[in-house]
């Protein structure tokens, strides 16, 4: 088991010799747009953010008022939750669209 | 985005000895065969022959005591015609093969992402929209169908009829907006794992990835439940009738 668990961490630990660098950003002078999409996409998390501290929150106490209901709410939360995470989702994508 | 071949894509062509060659256009001149350079549409195939072989893997054998399998088939229908009773008031019975088949035919594609390997289709986005515009052409035509086209235009136009100039466009235009929609969040989802257990992967290999694919698993499932509800929904809205 040892001799099995020392072989297991020289390979994990070999893996991260493989890893490489993400590609270095140009050089820019001034502001150039590269960052714009981390920037949307920030803004947009925050926004998802509050929504779903919101929603769950609701939801958390409808489960204490009702703790028969917990099935439902909890379906309903969970559809609330991903409809908001397709907007944060959708500026995703437009941070790899080109051009 | 870099294209990723599947790897089950690039075994088949080098075990066929399929000829590879750049493709204009895509991938920046990569050579590919023409299993890699359509293997959204291979493991979308795939996915296809999957839902077919546990339909008919069911359909042999039903038995009054079901087997695993078929209650598991038996109750996946029973909750998508609960939800078609909840949105639609009469016969609703008759759009459950579509939401069925789709169904389970985006479950399929969304779980071979997660199955190493293969990629997921839905990951591409011709994929999604496909079938986002295959809801949009079925429930545009049942809500012809049932109604009629004049009043299937008449519906967009709101409650109060002094109000249809202003509110006719915005009907039209969210009636569009949906396809995007639909599609866009199902693809987002998809390819937003992959990305995000990539980028997991270069900064911490073999650890960090682990939560994120288990997020992925749940969104697996959570996005399939997602689009087939909006899809009743949006029949439901198609097929309303007046009170």
């Amino acid at each position: 088991m040892k001799k099995f668990l020392k072989t297991a961490a020289l390979f994990t630990a070999s893996i991260a010799a493989f890893a490489q660098e993400p590609a270095a950003a140009a050089a820019a002078k001034g502001f150039d747009g590269h960052y714009l999409a981390h920037i949307a996409l920030g803004l947009a998390a925050l926004g998802g953010g509050i929504g779903m501290g919101k929603a769950i929150a609701s939801a958390s106490e409808g489960i204490a008022r009702n703790p028969q209901a917990s099935g439902n709410i909890r379906t309903t939360m969970i559809l609330g939750l991903a409809f908001i995470e397709s907007l944060v989702l959708y500026v995703l994508v437009l941070a790899f669209a080109k051009a | 985005m870099e294209h990723h071949v599947s790897l089950l894509a690039h075994w088949l062509t080098v075990v066929l000895g399929l000829q590879q060659h750049p493709w204009p256009g895509f991938a920046e001149g990569l050579p590919l065969s023409w299993l890699e350079r359509y293997d959204h549409l291979f493991c979308a195939t795939l996915a296809a022959l999957a839902t077919l072989a546990v339909c008919f893997a069911v359909k042999r054998k039903l038995a009054r005591i079901p087997s695993p399998m078929q209650a598991g088939l038996e109750s996946v229908l029973k909750g998508l015609q609960g939800l078609l009773d909840d949105s639609i008031a009469h016969h609703s019975e008759k759009y459950l093969p579509l939401v069925g088949t789709l169904t389970l035919f985006v479950f399929f594609c969304n779980l071979f992402g997660m199955v190493p390997g293969l990629n997921s289709p839905t990951s591409n986005w011709n994929v999604t929209l496909g079938c986002a515009l295959l809801v949009f052409l079925y429930y545009n035509f049942e809500g012809l169908k049932k109604v009629g086209p004049l009043k299937y235009l008449a519906h967009f136009a709101g409650p109060v009829w002094w109000l249809a100039w202003l509110i006719f466009p915005l009907e039209v235009i969210g009636l569009f907006a949906r396809i995007l929609s639909h599609s866009v969040r199902l693809f987002a989802n998809m390819s937003g794992e992959h990305v995000v257990s990539g980028l997991m992967f270069t900064a911490l290999p073999l650890i960090l990835p682990v939560p994120g694919m288990v997020l992925g698993l749940f969104s697996v499932l959570i996005q399939t439940f997602v689009f087939v509800l909006l899809t009743v929904i949006y029949i439901s809205l198609a097929v309303a009738e007046e009170h």
